[in-house]
């Protein structure tokens, strides 16, 4: 049976996503957590870029431009992930803390 | 020899450091740095040799632009900021050192100096890879090799908390506005069906373009880069990061952060402005923007106690200064050989210069001075009549006194500003600009007049290291060169 899955199904999924990851950034306080939701709205990102190429067929076939980007988006991310943990670590061994609004030391 | 080539030696040169550091016994690891200053000379050198294919068949073409010669000014910019933060790096090992050491590892004394030296040929590669990628993938690519680099390096003194916690916000902000960009970058290919940026360009021409839909792909996108380039009101992670990372990073973050920012803006934005659909409402927003910026960054410049701290709002002025040359794109029929690229082009050369030389200064005088305050300036040209007047050279430009680099700079934005008639724009600029001369000058005037402080006067002279005063006195030459004929610089790439 054909479904009737259209492509503003998907930008709407992924919209909410994206939504979700920027709520969660401003207001979730554990860096963890933080870092999670940005994730989120990368996976946004990917959902679009896929909903994209799938539904913008050229020739019979979906423009694989867009899938292409999304590998690179997965493979930046986890780099940025890798640092970004180890980052957050080394915080952790000097604050004890993983609290953003407990890393404040520097003032106007 | 091809122009990608200087890339791939520049990120050779990066690995070869790294085998250095981890399996050849070094007795002082300085000598990393001086494998990587001589390389880059080298690859500077060749900028002026490379040549352009003459033909551009090939999947690889789709990823570099060719026959640009903005492109190579702009990889110039580059590895001429590399270079010297590199000098900069030199100098400031010892508090590297005091900051990630471990004392109880029988470790070697320098341990994790090594990486410090690499990790900016790879930003380099990075930012030189940007200024000829014509492709939202290698764009994408080339911005995130330099961002996660400055990740790492804003965050490098492991054991201060300042770094670490500069690297977090740096870390968290950079990760959000990476978010906005690619979902910016999928809707772009969504509305356009493509991802080159030619094609793009065409598709937002187009008079049947949806316009709702392209502005909130803009939004987006602008969003992510007014994080990049430190623009309000997006501008608030700028102090403390600037304030919290190792001097010559902050350096690195200011000038190639910066100049990463507006090389991808000038390649996103400049479709957005050539559909006649668009052009109107994104002018409209660029110059919000650049209001914002200008009035944030000079007016909260004017009460700052901390050097670094001034140096970061006057950086957020300067972006104002940027946003604002290519909010005033001429109107139709103008026929200005200014360029709002050009102008843009010739203010980073400008910027570059002139902050390199301030955070030179200041990374010689903080290994003898321990605070980073103003009030460490006070009587500086008493003790040392070099630093004093290179820094009253760097304060000058970027105050945008005459006979400097700077002053072009801001009187080719304010050109533009006449010529397409945006007459907000130009008072708010020059109110910028007078209040500049304010802050930048409160530093010159208390190396010059302030040495009657007690105590002061018992310090001891600071001698530099021959290597900074080459790059200082090569900075300052190319200031006051530039201050007599802008022709200098505008000549590498009009």
């Amino acid at each position: 049976m054909e479904t009737a899955l259209t492509l503003n199904h998907f930008l709407f999924v992924s919209g909410v996503l994206f939504a979700i990851g920027l709520a969660g950034v401003l207001v979730r306080r554990n860096l963890i957590i933080i870092f999670m939701c940005l994730e989120l709205m990368l996976a946004a990102a990917n959902l679009t870029l896929v909903a994209f190429s799938r539904f913008n067929v050229q020739d019979g076939q979906p423009n694989y431009d867009g899938q292409v980007l999304l590998f690179f988006i997965i493979t930046v991310a986890a780099a940025e992930v890798a640092v970004g943990l180890a980052i957050i670590v080394a915080l952790f061994r000097t604050k004890e803390t993983t609290d953003v609004t407990k890393v404040n030391t520097m003032k106007y | 020899m091809p122009v990608y080539y200087l890339e791939i030696i520049v990120v050779a040169l990066g690995l070869l450091m790294l085998m250095v550091d981890a399996f050849v016994k070094l007795e002082d690891k300085r000598s990393i740095a001086w494998i990587g200053m001589l390389g880059l000379v080298v690859v500077f050198a060749l900028l002026f040799v490379v040549k352009w294919p003459a033909s551009t068949e090939g999947a690889f073409w789709k990823f570099y632009s060719s026959g640009d010669k903005l492109a190579l000014y702009f990889k110039g910019i580059a590895v001429l900021t590399t270079l010297i933060v590199l000098v900069m790096a030199v100098d400031y090992t010892p508090t590297i050192l005091a900051q990630i050491a471990n004392p109880e590892a029988g470790a070697h004394r320098q341990a994790g100096l090594g990486e410090f030296f690499a990790l900016p040929m790879f930003a380099c590669a990075g930012l030189m890879w940007m200024a000829s990628a014509n492709n939202l993938v290698s764009i994408f690519v080339s911005l995130e090799t330099v961002t996660i680099a400055f990740y790492i390096m804003v965050a490098y003194l492991r054991r201060n908390v300042g770094s670490l916690e500069a690297g977090v916000k740096y870390l968290i902000l950079g990760a959000l506005s990476t978010g906005f960009l690619v979902y910016g970058f999928a809707w772009l290919f969504g509305i356009t069906g493509s991802m080159q940026l030619s094609e793009i360009s065409t598709a937002l021409a187009k008079p049947d373009i949806n316009t709702t839909t392209a502005l909130f792909t803009f939004g987006l996108i602008l969003v992510a880069l007014a994080f990049k380039v430190g623009a309000a009101p997006f501008h608030l992670w700028i102090p403390d990061v600037y304030q919290g990372a190792p001097t010559p990073i902050t350096a690195f973050l200011s000038v190639g952060s910066k100049a990463a920012g507006f090389i991808v803006m000038l390649r996103l934005v400049s479709p957005f402005l050539a559909s006649a659909e668009l052009v109107g409402k994104v002018t409209l927003v660029l110059t919000v923007v650049a209001v914002l910026t200008l009035l944030v960054g000079n007016l909260a410049a004017l009460p700052q106690k901390n050097f670094k701290r001034l140096l970061a709002y006057s950086s957020i002025a300067h972006a104002g200064f940027l946003v604002m040359a290519l909010a005033s794109s001429p109107r139709a029929g103008g026929n200005s050989a200014l360029t709002p690229v050009a102008v843009i082009a010739f203010y980073l050369g400008a910027y570059l210069l002139m902050t390199l030389l301030a955070f030179l200064v200041m990374t010689s005088l903080r290994t003898k001075i321990s605070g980073e305050d103003l009030d460490s300036f006070r009587g500086l040209a008493k003790r040392s009549p070099f630093l004093a007047f290179a820094m009253l050279v760097a304060m000058s430009s970027l105050a945008g006194i005459p006979l400097t680099a700077g002053f072009f700079g801001k009187l080719f934005v304010f050109k533009l500003a006449v010529e397409s008639q945006h007459w907000v724009l130009l008072t708010v600029g020059l109110i910028g600009a007078a209040a500049g001369f304010y802050y930048y000058l409160k530093i010159a005037a208390s190396m010059f007049l302030s040495d009657s402080g007690k105590g002061q006067i018992d310090l001891p002279a600071i001698s530099v290291s021959p290597l900074a005063k080459i790059a200082m006195v090569a900075l300052m030459v190319a200031i006051i060169l530039a201050g007599f004929n802008p022709g200098l610089i505008l000549g590498l790439f009009v």
